[in-house]
């Protein structure tokens, strides 16, 4: 028994060392060797038909999220930001099932996000989606809190009109992927309210939002959420500790005000 | 010299080593199962959503997400980044890395063994291969014998590289066999991409090609099998050359836990990528990972760890055919 064992082992262990020898020979030849122009990868197809199969149902509802770090949700300490809370908030009055994919990308710019929503993959997002929120701007206007002494008017214009003719190739961009769904697009809220100089900054914001607002309009389904009343009195309430980006209670604002947009059929509702 | 090594396996087998080790990696399996799959879980319940596409792009997201923040080291940046341009080539190419069954976890688990777990298996056996003889005193009874020197240690390395095979075979066994009753079987003929190499930050993709998840897994276990007869031989030498078995353990642990810990902050010292402790990830070439040291290459290490071995041979064979033995 004892000796059938053995044998048994050592036939295996030779048998295995020949197996891992062939394999070590693979490797060398097919790193260093072998002639891979004629098997580039490219020649892979997608599986096209698995793509398609999504968003045939009724029951769920799709939310994309493309944005900046406010959508990502920077400064709430439970890292939800408003669409968590507005993910809440929606749960409570739909049967629907929330599927939500966040594709926000901290410090991201107009320019940033038109290259991002390029890609295959976001456009997928987006188009199976029923609703879309979107946050863009903040870093064009503020650029991370850094450029408040040369809020020029000139200067001011210009960064202003780059953003602009972005923005509207993004919601353009945006309808040619997806006809219907319905674009929540979140304003902006002026984080130095309370600080000198504040009428200055707000005017800016205010003129910012007001052109965003003017933009949105143009095209069907994008409904410009203003969220700069939210923040007007109190705005240190609301603030997290960089006093850029919101806190939980700021971002459960912006969150609940979102949600209350959003509407149900009877069916669907709870 | 077959009779030579059948009683070196003999010797192994009565010593119930390759048993425990069999143990060990059926005892730690289901332990890494149960571990990647309350992984597949969580991610699934967070996302809310099964799609691997979906899965990966928020990968992709979060990645993004952590290069804009600015306290980040230099070489983590650069891990980041190319692990990103992978992310998304397999993302374009709509192939899915992650994809369950067991074949994937065997896969992953052998690139996560590779540098620390199965060594360390290797080296129980090997360590005592020559110094128990000493220590206990039957090396004299089996230098009396009418053979040369050089075949008795011939036979116990031969004995060595056999039951490294062993290991090897086994870690592969019973990872697949074990996780596939969680995974399921399937998954031999899934494409992979090989080929990535760095060069500085920018992840090289122009040998990058696709070969089935079985070839794959059949190549990084000859990497492994590889490591593990370097890593074999080595303590095989300081098996040779001291007597106590419990100092050639200490000074190969030592080692191999030193090049775990070195190859996350030698990045700066560059001579470091001469120790054959820092090249044992060698499946982490194939899979296109960044190196701990720039200029790193699978031709390197393999040729780092080769001279090693061959090193760590010749001086068992010296110190063994001319020592004293009393």
């Amino acid at each position: 028994m004892r000796k059938k064992g053995l044998s048994l082992v050592t036939a295996l262990s030779i048998l295995s060392a020949l197996v891992w020898l062939a394999g070590l020979a693979w490797v060398l030849q097919d790193q260093f060797f072998a002639d891979n122009k004629n098997r580039q990868a490219e020649s892979l197809k997608p599986d096209t038909a698995q793509q398609q199969k999504q968003n045939s149902s009724g029951k769920t509802l799709q939310i994309a999220a493309i944005g900046d770090s406010l959508t990502r949700g920077t400064g709430d300490p439970d890292g939800k930001g408003y669409i968590g809370y507005l993910k809440e908030e929606l749960a409570k009055t739909t049967k629907k099932e929330i599927e939500l994919t966040n594709s926000a990308i901290k410090g991201q710019t107009s320019v940033q996000l038109l290259k991002q929503i390029q890609q295959p993959q976001i456009q997928r997002q987006i188009k199976n989606a029923d609703v879309i929120l979107l946050t863009i701007g903040g870093n064009d206007l503020f650029r991370g809190g850094q450029a408040l002494e040369e809020l020029e008017s000139k200067n001011i214009n210009k960064t202003e009109d780059v953003y602009l003719s972005n923005l509207k190739v993004i919601y353009k961009e945006i309808r040619s992927l997806n006809k219907n769904g319905i674009i929540y697009h979140v304003g902006l809220y002026n984080p130095f309210s309370d600080m000198q100089d504040s009428k200055t900054t707000s005017s800016i914001v205010r003129k910012w939002n007001y052109d965003s607002a003017n933009a949105a309009a143009a095209q069907p389904n994008i409904i410009y959420v203003p969220t700069f009343d939210l923040f007007e009195l109190n705005v240190n309430d609301y603030l997290y500790s960089d006093h850029f980006h919101p806190n939980k209670q700021g971002y459960q604002l912006i969150g609940e005000r979102t949600a209350s947009l959003i509407r149900f059929s009877e069916e669907d509702q709870k | 010299m077959n009779k030579l090594v059948h009683n070196e396996l003999l010797k192994l087998f009565r010593k119930k080593r390759l048993f425990v080790i069999i143990l060990i990696i059926a005892a730690l399996v289901p332990l890494f199962t149960y571990a990647q799959y309350q992984e597949v879980k969580t991610t699934r319940e967070k996302l809310g959503n099964v799609d691997w596409r979906t899965q990966l792009q928020q990968e992709i997201v979060d990645t993004q997400n952590r290069l804009s923040s600015s306290r980040m080291q230099d070489d983590w940046r650069k891990y980041l980044k190319i692990r990103l341009a992978q992310q998304q080539y397999y993302l374009d190419h709509n192939i899915n890395p992650q994809a369950p069954g067991a074949p994937t976890f065997m896969r992953v688990f052998v690139e996560n063994s590779i540098d620390l777990l199965l060594p360390l298996l290797v080296m129980v056996v090997a360590a005592d291969l020559v110094s128990s003889e000493a220590s206990g005193g039957t090396i004299k009874l089996l230098l009396t014998r009418p053979v040369k020197r050089w075949r008795i240690l011939l036979s116990k390395y031969l004995a060595l590289i056999l039951s490294v095979s062993f290991i090897v075979t086994a870690s592969a066994v019973l990872s697949y066999a074990i996780s596939g009753v969680v995974f399921g079987y399937g998954g031999w003929g899934m494409p992979l991409l090989t080929g990535f190499s760095t060069s500085g930050e920018e992840l090289v993709t122009n040998n990058v090609h696709l070969i089935p998840q079985w070839q794959y897994i059949l190549m990084e276990f000859g990497l492994v099998w590889f490591v593990c007869l370097v890593v074999g031989t080595l303590t095989f030498m300081l098996s040779v050359l001291l007597r106590s078995t419990a100092a050639v353990m200490g000074i190969m642990l030592a080692a191999l836990i030193a090049g775990a810990i070195l190859s996350n902050m030698v990045s700066s010292w560059e001579s470091a990528k001469y120790l054959f402790m820092v090249n044992l990830s060698l499946t982490d070439y194939i899979s296109g990972m960044a190196t701990p040291i720039e200029g790193m290459s699978l031709g390197f290490s393999l040729i780092v760890l080769l001279v090693w071995a061959i090193g760590g041979l010749v001086v068992s064979f010296a110190v063994f055919t001319k020592k004293d033995v009393f």
